[in-house]
C-alpha cells in the first residue's frame, strides 16, 4: 500500500514538473529568438552601408546610429494567392532602397482579418502596418487605434496631391486622415454579349431608361432567365445605380439621413428597383439562396450584372471560356454616371514601435513603381499619374474611368449597422412588407439614432 | 475496504488534477470571470482604461432587443425540435440496431458516419441542395413530386431557412444519439429480459417495462447534453444564414453574439449575450435533471 502511494506521487510529481518546464519553456523561447536578433541585426549595418556604394554615410553613421537601427516592420494584408508573391518582389524593392528596414509580412483570410486585428489590439501587441478594407477605417480610427497621418507623415500633402479624391475620403473621419488609400476598386455593368444579341439589343444600356428596358427584354423567366441580378439586398449591391440616379444615404458632414436615404433621389432608386423586381426582371436570388451572380452571369441565366474587376480573374480560372464585357453604369435621369468606392487602404497601428520606418513603408506602396507592380495582379492603382500608362492592364480602363465620379460609402464607424439599416429596408421593399418610402423613412430613423448615438 | 482517506491520500489526486487545474484557471475560468466584467462596461477594445461602467444597460438592452428575442425564439424552437426528433429516432436506430441483424457492424458505422462529418462542408452542402432556383430539393419537390408550383427560395424565407438547419442537424445527431442509446442498452443484464420473457412479456411489453425505465440514466444525459448543444447551435446558422439573413430574423444566439462582438466591435453587449445564454443553459439544464431524476428506481 505505502510503496503503491509513493509510486503515484512520484509519476505525479514528475508529470507536474514536465507540465511546468514545458510551459516555461514556451515563454522563454521568444527572447532567445529575439536575443540573437538584436546582435545579428545590429552587425550588418557595418558591412551593409560599405556595400552600398555610399562612401560619404561612414561619417554619418555614428551620429545617426539611433535612427538608422534596424528595424522589423510588420505588415499584415489579406491579399490572394498572386498578389501575395507579387507583394514580397515589392517588399524585395523597398527593402533594396532602405537598407536596415525588414518587411515581415503576414496573411490573413478576409473572413479571420477583423478579429485577428481586435485580438493583437486588445492584447496591445500589434502589427505595424495594416492593409485594410476601406469601410473598416473610421471603425477602427474611432476606437483610437490608428495613427493620424496629417502632420505626422512626411510628405503627406504630396502623397495625397496624387490620389483619386473616393479612395482618399475613406480614410477621413472626424477632420484627419488615418490611412492612405492603397488600391482601389468599383463596379461597372457586365453584360452577356451572347444574351444581348439573342434578344437583338446591339449594345448595352447607356442610360437608366435603356437599362430597364433591356433588363425586361432579357428576361424569360418560364426558362429562368432574368435580365439582372444583384447578389444580395447589402447597400454594395445597388449602390451603383443609388449613386449614379443621385442617392444620398446622410448630408456632406454625417449629420443626418434624413431628407437623404429617404429623399426623392433615394426613393426612386428602389421605386426603380422594386419595378424590375415585381415585373420578374430582376432575379429573385438577391432575397437568399438562389443562383450567385457571377456564376448566373457566366452561364447565360443573368443577362446583365454589376461587379468589380475581380470578375477577370474569377472568369479566368472557373469560366475560361466565357468573354467578359465591361460597361460604365447607364446614366441617370441628370446624364451622369456614378458607381462605388471599394478597395483598401493602409493604415499603421498606435502603438507600432517603428512608426517612422512604418510611414516610409506605407508612402512607398503608394509611390508609382509599388503601385504598377501591384497592378500587374489586378489591383487597381490609386494614382492619378498612372491613368493611362501603358503598363496597366487594358480592362482597367473602364474601372478608372468609371472611378473619377464612383462615390465613397459614409466614412462612419457605425457604418455596417447603416448598411444593416438600408438592407433591412431594402428586403422589406422586396417583399411588399412596406411602401419605399415607409421603409427609407424607417431606414433614416435608424441612421440617425446611429449618428447621434453613442 | 477503506472509507476514511487520511490528507496523505489526497496529495497525489492533487497533484494529478493540478496540471488540469491550472489549465482550466486559465484558458476557461479566468476569460469567463473577465467577460463577466466586460458585459457590464460600454468596452473599448483599445483602450480598456477608457471603458464606462454602464451596469446592468447591456443585459436590458439585449432583452428588450427584438433582435435578440427573436434569437431566442429561434434558438428555442431548434432545440425543441431537434432534442425531440434526434431523442425518438436515436432511440429507434438503436433498438434496431441492438438486434441480431445482418450487416450489423455496417449500419452502426452507417448511422455515426454524419457525425464525423465536418459541419462546415455539410451546412454548404445544404445550403447547395435547398438553393432556391438551382437545388436539388426544389427539383424533387416540383419536378418530381409535383407538391409545389414553383420553386421555393429556402432561404429568402425566416421560417423556411430553419427547415434545413433543422434537418441537417438532424441528419448529423441522430447517429451519436443511436450510440449512446445502444451503449445503454448493453449494459442491461441479459437476465433481466429473460426473467422478463419467462414472466410471459412480450418484446412490446420487454420494452416498455425493462428496457426504457433502466435507459432513464442514459435519457437523461443524452437529453442534457443535446440540449445545451442546442442551445449552442452556431456553424449551420452562420454558414446558411450569413448570419440572421434575411432581415436579421434568422439569428442564433450565438451569431448574434459573434456580429455583435466580432461585426460591431460591442464587446460589452456580446458578453451580455453570451451570460445571459450562460444563464438560461444553467437553469435549463437545473430543470431538466429535477424533472428526470425523480424516483429513479
Amino acid at each position: 500500500m505505502k510503496s503503491n502511494r509513493f509510486i503515484l506521487t512520484f509519476v505525479s510529481v514528475l508529470t507536474l514538473l514536465i507540465l511546468v518546464l514545458t510551459a516555461c519553456a514556451t515563454p522563454t523561447t521568444p527572447p532567445t529568438t529575439q536575443a540573437p536578433a538584436v546582435p545579428t541585426n545590429t552587425q550588418p549595418p557595418a558591412p551593409v552601408i560599405p556595400t552600398n556604394t555610399q562612401p560619404p554615410p561612414p561619417t554619418a553613421v555614428p551620429t545617426k546610429m539611433p535612427t538608422a537601427a534596424p528595424v522589423t516592420i510588420r505588415y499584415w494584408h489579406t491579399h490572394s494567392d498572386a498578389e501575395a508573391a507579387q507583394l514580397d518582389k515589392v517588399i524585395a524593392a523597398f527593402e533594396a532602397t532602405n537598407p536596415g528596414i525588414t518587411i515581415e509580412p503576414t496573411r490573413y483570410a478576409y473572413s479571420d482579418f477583423k478579429t485577428a486585428l481586435l485580438t493583437a489590439i486588445s492584447s496591445g501587441d500589434v502589427p505595424d502596418v495594416v492593409r485594410m478594407d476601406i469601410v473598416w477605417v473610421p471603425e477602427f480610427a474611432n476606437q483610437g487605434a490608428l495613427v493620424q497621418l496629417d502632420g505626422t507623415l512626411p510628405d503627406f500633402e504630396t502623397i495625397i496631391s496624387d490620389v483619386f479624391p473616393g479612395p482618399l475620403a475613406t480614410n477621413k473621419w472626424n477632420g484627419h486622415y488615418y490611412g492612405l488609400p492603397l488600391d482601389t476598386n468599383t463596379q461597372v455593368l457586365l453584360w452577356n454579349k451572347s444574351r444581348f444579341e439573342a434578344a437583338s439589343i446591339a449594345n448595352p444600356p447607356a442610360t437608366m431608361d435603356e437599362f430597364v428596358q433591356d433588363a425586361c427584354k432579357l428576361t424569360d423567366a418560364a426558362n429562368n432567365q432574368y435580365g439582372y441580378a444583384e447578389g444580395g439586398t447589402y447597400f454594395w449591391a445597388p449602390a451603383p445605380i443609388f449613386y449614379t440616379m443621385g442617392g444620398k444615404v446622410t448630408d456632406e458632414g454625417i449629420t443626418t439621413a434624413t431628407g437623404y436615404i429617404n429623399g426623392p433621389e433615394s426613393v426612386a432608386v428602389f421605386t426603380l428597383l422594386k419595378d424590375l423586381n415585381d415585373r420578374g426582371c430582376l432575379s429573385p436570388n438577391l432575397l437568399g439562396g438562389g443562383i450567385a451572380t457571377d456564376a448566373g452571369h457566366a452561364e447565360g441565366i443573368y443577362g446583365m450584372i454589376i461587379d468589380g474587376p475581380w470578375m477577370v480573374d474569377i472568369y479566368k480560372n472557373n469560366y475560361p471560356d466565357f468573354q467578359v464585357n465591361f460597361a460604365p453604369i447607364p446614366t441617370g435621369p441628370n446624364g451622369t454616371t456614378s458607381s462605388v468606392v471599394g478597395g483598401e487602404d493602409v493604415v499603421i497601428l498606435e502603438g507600432s514601435k517603428n512608426q517612422e520606418a512604418a510611414m516610409k513603408w506605407a508612402a512607398y506602396l503608394l509611390s508609382p513603381d509599388a503601385q504598377k507592380m501591384m497592378a500587374a495582379v489586378g489591383q487597381m492603382p490609386v494614382l492619378t499619374t498612372l491613368i493611362g500608362d501603358s503598363s496597366l492592364p487594358p480592362y482597367f480602363a473602364v474601372f478608372q474611368e468609371q472611378l473619377k465620379t464612383a462615390q465613397a460609402r459614409v466614412p462612419h464607424p457605425r457604418w455596417s449597422d447603416m448598411d444593416n439599416a438600408i438592407n433591412n429596408a431594402y428586403q422589406r421593399i422586396l417583399r411588399g412588407d412596406q411602401t419605399v418610402q415607409v421603409a427609407l423613412d424607417q431606414a433614416a430613423t435608424e441612421i440617425n439614432a446611429l449618428i447621434t448615438g453613442p | 475496504m477503506k472509507t476514511r482517506r487520511g490528507y496523505s491520500d489526497l496529495i497525489p489526486a492533487v497533484f494529478f488534477l493540478l496540471p488540469g487545474l491550472v489549465l482550466f484557471l486559465l484558458f476557461f475560468f479566468g476569460p469567463m470571470v473577465y467577460s463577466l466584467r466586460i458585459s457590464f462596461f460600454n468596452w473599448k477594445i483599445v483602450h480598456p482604461d477608457q471603458s464606462v461602467f454602464i451596469g446592468l444597460r447591456n443585459y436590458l438592452r439585449a432583452l428588450s432587443d427584438p433582435i435578440f428575442q427573436r434569437a431566442v425564439m429561434n434558438t428555442s424552437a431548434y432545440t425543441v425540435i431537434t432534442v425531440t426528433v434526434k431523442l425518438v429516432l436515436g432511440l429507434a436506430v438503436a433498438l434496431l440496431l441492438n438486434q441480431t441483424i445482418p450487416g450489423r457492424t455496417f449500419f452502426r458505422v452507417a448511422y455515426y458516419l454524419p457525425v464525423i462529418t465536418s459541419w462546415v462542408i455539410v451546412s454548404l452542402l445544404f445550403e447547395y441542395m435547398f438553393n432556391g432556383q438551382a437545388g436539388l430539393i426544389n427539383y424533387f419537390l416540383k419536378n418530381i413530386l409535383h407538391l409545389i408550383p414553383k420553386n421555393v427560395l429556402w432561404f429568402a424565407d425566416p421560417i423556411l431557412t430553419l427547415v434545413p438547419i433543422v434537418l441537417l442537424d438532424i441528419w448529423k445527431g441522430v447517429g451519436w444519439a443511436a450510440i449512446i442509446f445502444l451503449a445503454g442498452m448493453q449494459s442491461i443484464p441479459v437476465e433481466l429480459h429473460e426473467a422478463a420473457r419467462v414472466d410471459g412479456a412480450n418484446s412490446g411489453a420487454q420494452l416498455r417495462f425493462v428496457t426504457l425505465p433502466l435507459l432513464r440514466p442514459t435519457l437523461v444525459y443524452l437529453v442534457v447534453v443535446l440540449v445545451i448543444g442546442g442551445l449552442n447551435a452556431y456553424i449551420p446558422f452562420q454558414l446558411m444564414t450569413n448570419g440572421g439573413d434575411p432581415l436579421d430574423l434568422t439569428h442564433s444566439v450565438l451569431t448574434l453574439m459573434y456580429e455583435a462582438t466580432f461585426s460591431r466591435i460591442d464587446f460589452g453587449y456580446g458578453a451580455a449575450i453570451s451570460y445571459l445564454l450562460t444563464i438560461f443553459v444553467f437553469f435549463i439544464s437545473v430543470i431538466e435533471l429535477r424533472l428526470m431524476r425523480r424516483r429513479v428506481t
